[in-house]
């Protein structure tokens, strides 16, 4: 039976809870008119972080030339990072026509031979899967002829976006590897961490956080990941889905199949990352977890608070406009305002329902949701008086003309602002951001012009 | 000159440098001004393309995709889709061309686009750029040959003042800006096709860019077949010049390989006081000269002890390989993205078509590496030193203003790798120093010991 997942039923996953309406996020790209990355992309953010196993593309250059070695998901994994090594079969015009089987049979050989991983994801792209190579075959034989898990992940770009692509992956390490395994050995506090790619090291901010309290992170899906501990997965107490509205399929189905309860978590911001502890705590059902977490969380936060005193002059009475995607509109928001800033707007634009509920629950019923961004930005730092602009690059235009300062969202691939201590470094960026002249002076008239 | 392996004989890339032949054209199409490159494929292939290049020059990069589905593939000839993305960009923006370029998904399923342009009345040129075929310097050759086989009028005058430049896909946009005003030194009006040295040169536009903004005009394009010469820079776009005759044959083809170093700047000026019909030099060019004279000499002795590992496009490894060698450096290895036939003529020891495996497999062959950010790792994990060049460059700002070019270039490139190389060896001292210190503590702590008891 082939393993390609049923696309259809993924797009209308019933937990994702915009999928009732047609119009919403899940819908087909619009010619002209799309950003944003195809499914392979985000089946590789969902599964590159497992630093054992080795990333195969089955497709040509576009697709990962690039691409690798760009996401900055830290392992502690001792042996060669793999998630820094990029494998492609580079097919070629023969390929094309005589089919690129062979060829793939060859380089899952190569990879074992020479980089010994723990498995081979082996990633299906637009031509491979238009000219029909059977991956399930390749992956099966692999399997069978080293002995090491070849899972084959059916996300070709055309069938859609990243979300698309994220959830394709789950659901191959759901068949392929899930269960596979049994843990040494078992604790009542064991959990999966679902969608936590360890992105510039945040699951490092709280991790040791929870093994103190004695919960166990049995394995994540996949930052830090080991393919050894994804495999004992079922047997968890808990999933806990890290940002990641993708992967509510997958937790679902481990639901139905192994009885494992699910909740979400934010570990953005001070406020969130106590919250998200304590209902894990809450959720594993122990009273003494739970007064040990409570007592843990007042400890963390009177350190934070102390740490933060010097910041809080320089951010009180600041106003921020917020324009990035999806959980961020409400997550760094909610980090912000840990911080004492005032958000006064946050984009909306490709967020679901959900996010734009939440937006609305913490921004508060005066600040503006955006729908248009891209065109509102500037009007609304008018007319709010925004200190600060946090968005993407091609937003500093708009920050320079009004001449107030501002912080590239996407420093957060490079820096890690999760957590209580990631929290600090924010502070540290918005507070070089609002005291740099650059903002003011850069686009400032010659002498000679007038 | 040097040992050629053309065919790596592996059935797989790892750690590739390799980029494919739509990202080619995209970077081509983004030299025209006002130009909105639509890359016809899933959406993927235009993401990954656009995040590359707009982390390497740090500069908004307009490209949109068709996004063509599992649905519309199997429906569609090529044609919904293109056509629905030009009318949805123009309901935006008003650009001055249309881009289409094509992905292996496309040439696959067998689009025919060159359907499309009848169709519309805004100026499209569209190319097939499969990604299993040909790579970066392939798609950038290409587009540029379908602008002007598809936008040139014919023309049977010649103005005697017009030179057409050609560059290669790995010159950075400051080079291209250097070679125009060399040429323009010498009282040439000069296109450039493409054109990165306006469009992605890192300069602080009016306001965020949604097509391109700068670089040859459409208009420009339409007239060029006007010019008394083609100028082509690198192997790879020399085809183009015949592409430029077919408009007029009147037009005067010249080649060079490289314009790097003291011999390949050398060749184009004595072109150029040839075809001027000048008989000095411009007084700063003559300056430059003698700088990279005395560049060479300050150099000679940090380059000519080290074994270089190049990692490049096929014209950018002749260009960095040939300067080197000017000044002694031992090319010991090149490693080509794709194969080409200016390999045979790059001057190393050895040159292969392969991936930074291949490189870290030989890696007793060089001290230093010069190649794209991913060299950077493969530098760390050997314990070697590397200087970032090429596509792509994510670990450094101000890649579009990297001039290793002409006189000027050459100079600059020969004191960065000469310090970058005398740096490297300094630390290998300190390391070495460092060892014999605590072996001769330990040593002396061991002397200092009480002798042992006897009694
Ligand atoms: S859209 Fe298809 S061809 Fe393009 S990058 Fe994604 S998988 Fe590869």
């Amino acid at each position: 039976m082939s393993s390609k997942p049923k696309i259809k039923e993924l797009l209308v996953e019933s937990a994702c809870e915009h999928s009732t309406d047609k119009k919403g996020s899940c819908n087909a790209p619009k010619p002209g008119a799309t950003t944003g990355g195809c499914a392979l992309d985000g089946a590789q953010i969902a599964l590159f972080p497992f630093a054992d196993a080795a990333h195969l593309v089955h497709g040509p250059m576009s697709c990962v030339g690039g691409a690798w070695e760009t996401r900055l998901t830290p392992t502690s994994w001792s042996g060669r990072d793999l998630t820094q090594t990029g494998f492609a079969t580079d097919i070629n015009t023969n390929d094309v026509v005589f089919g690129g089987e062979k060829k793939l049979a060859a380089a899952i050989d190569h990879i074992i031979a020479q980089y010994a991983p723990e498995a081979v994801f082996v990633y299906s792209t637009c031509v491979t899967a238009l000219t029909g190579d059977d991956l399930d075959a390749a992956c099966k034989q692999g399997t069978e002829r080293h002995g090491i898990p070849c899972v084959p992940v059916h996300a070709p770009g055309f069938v859609g976006a990243k979300n698309l692509g994220s959830r394709i992956a789950g659901e191959a390490v759901l068949r392929h590897l899930i269960g596979t395994k049994e843990p040494e050995e078992s604790t009542p506090f064991d959990i999966n961490l679902i969608g936590e790619h360890n992105n510039t090291g945040e699951l490092w901010r709280y991790r040791h956080l929870l093994e103190e309290l004695g919960i166990r992170v049995l394995s994540t899906f996949s930052g830090d990941g080991r393919i050894s501990e994804i495999r004992t997965a079922h047997r968890a107490k808990l999933n806990v889905i890290v940002c990641a509205k993708s992967l509510v399929s997958m937790t679902r189905k481990m639901q139905e199949r192994y009885g494992i309860p699910w909740i979400s978590c934010s570990f953005y911001g001070m406020t969130d990352t106590s919250n998200s502890i304590l209902a894990i705590a809450e959720a594993l059902d122990d009273a003494d977890l739970i007064e040990r977490t409570r007592r843990l969380v007042a400890r963390e936060e009177a350190r934070l608070e102390e740490k933060l005193i010097p910041y809080r002059e320089i951010f009180s009475g600041k106003k921020a406009v917020l324009n990035t995607g999806g959980n961020k509109s409400w997550s760094i928001a909610s980090a912000l305002q840990d911080l004492g800033i005032e958000v006064v707007a946050t984009s909306v634009r490709k967020s679901t329902e959900e996010d734009k509920a939440k937006a609305r629950k913490y921004l508060g019923e005066n600040a503006v949701l955006m729908t248009e961004p891209a065109s509102q930005q500037a009007k609304v730092i008018d007319e709010t008086g925004a200190h600060l602009l946090l968005a993407g690059g091609r937003s500093l235009y708009t920050a320079i003309k009004k001449r107030i300062a501002f912080t590239d969202v996407n420093q957060e691939k490079k820096k890690s602002y999760g957590g209580y201590d990631g929290l600090l470094v924010l502070a540290e960026d918005l507070k070089n951001s609002l005291q740099n002249p650059v903002f003011e002076l850069v686009d400032r008239k010659a002498p000679w012009q007038k | 000159m040097a040992e050629v392996r053309r065919k790596s004989g592996k059935p797989l890339q790892v750690n590739p440098h390799k980029l494919s032949q739509p990202m080619g054209a995209t970077l081509a199409f983004l030299g025209v001004d006002r130009c909105m490159p639509l890359m016809h494929g899933a959406q993927g292939c235009a993401s990954f393309t656009k995040v590359m290049f707009t982390r390497h020059f740090c500069e908004p990069i307009a490209l949109q995709t068709t996004a063509v589905t599992d649905v519309t593939a199997v429906l569609d000839g090529g044609d919904y889709s293109i056509l629905e993305s030009i009318k949805t960009i123009r309901e935006k923006v008003t650009p001055e061309l249309i881009g289409v370029h094509t992905t292996g998904l496309t040439e696959t399923k067998g689009d025919d686009i060159r359907g499309v342009a009848g169709k519309i009345d805004v100026p499209v040129v569209y190319v097939g750029t499969a990604d299993f075929k040909g790579g970066l310097e392939s798609g950038w050759t290409l587009t540029g040959q379908a602008l002007i086989d598809q936008l040139t009028a014919r023309c049977d005058r010649i103005d005697a003042q017009k030179m057409v430049l050609v560059p290669h896909v790995s010159m950075q946009p400051i080079e291209v800006e250097k070679i125009r005003e060399l040429i323009e030194a010498f009282g040439f009006k000069v296109v450039a096709v493409p054109d990165l040295s306006s469009s992605l040169d890192n300069h602080l536009g009016e306001k965020q860019a949604s097509l391109s903004s700068g670089g040859v005009t459409v208009t420009e394009l339409e007239q060029l077949a006007d010019a008394a010469f083609i100028v082509t820079l690198g192997a790879s776009v020399k085809g183009v010049g015949a592409t430029l005759q077919t408009k007029n044959p009147a037009i005067r083809h010249r080649h060079f390989n490289h314009v790097s170093g003291l011999i390949g700047t050398d060749a184009l000026v004595a072109w150029l006081l040839e075809v001027s019909g000048r008989d000095a030099l411009p007084a700063a060019v003559e300056r430059w000269r003698k700088r990279l004279q005395d560049a060479m000499l300050d150099s000679h002795f940090s380059i000519g002890q080290t074994r270089f590992l190049l990692v490049a496009e096929p014209d950018h490894l002749a260009a960095m390989a040939a300067c080197l060698r000017e000044v002694g450096g031992k090319v010991t290895l090149a490693v080509a993205t794709v194969d080409s036939p200016i390999l045979a003529d790059i001057e190393a020891d050895q040159v292969i078509v392969g991936d930074l495996e291949d490189a870290e497999n030989m890696s007793d062959a060089y001290d230093m590496i010069i190649g794209n950010f991913h060299t950077e790792a493969l530098a760390h994990r050997l314990g070697k030193t590397a200087v970032m060049r090429g596509f792509p460059n994510y670990e450094e700002i101000g890649n579009a203003l990297k001039n290793d070019v002409l006189y000027e270039g050459g100079a600059y490139f020969l004191f960065e790798i000469a310090n970058a190389a005398e740096r490297m060896r300094q630390e290998q001292v300190h390391r070495e120093r460092e060892q014999i210190r605590l072996q001769r503590i330990a040593d002396s702590n061991l002397d200092s010991r009480p002798l042992p008891n006897h009694a």
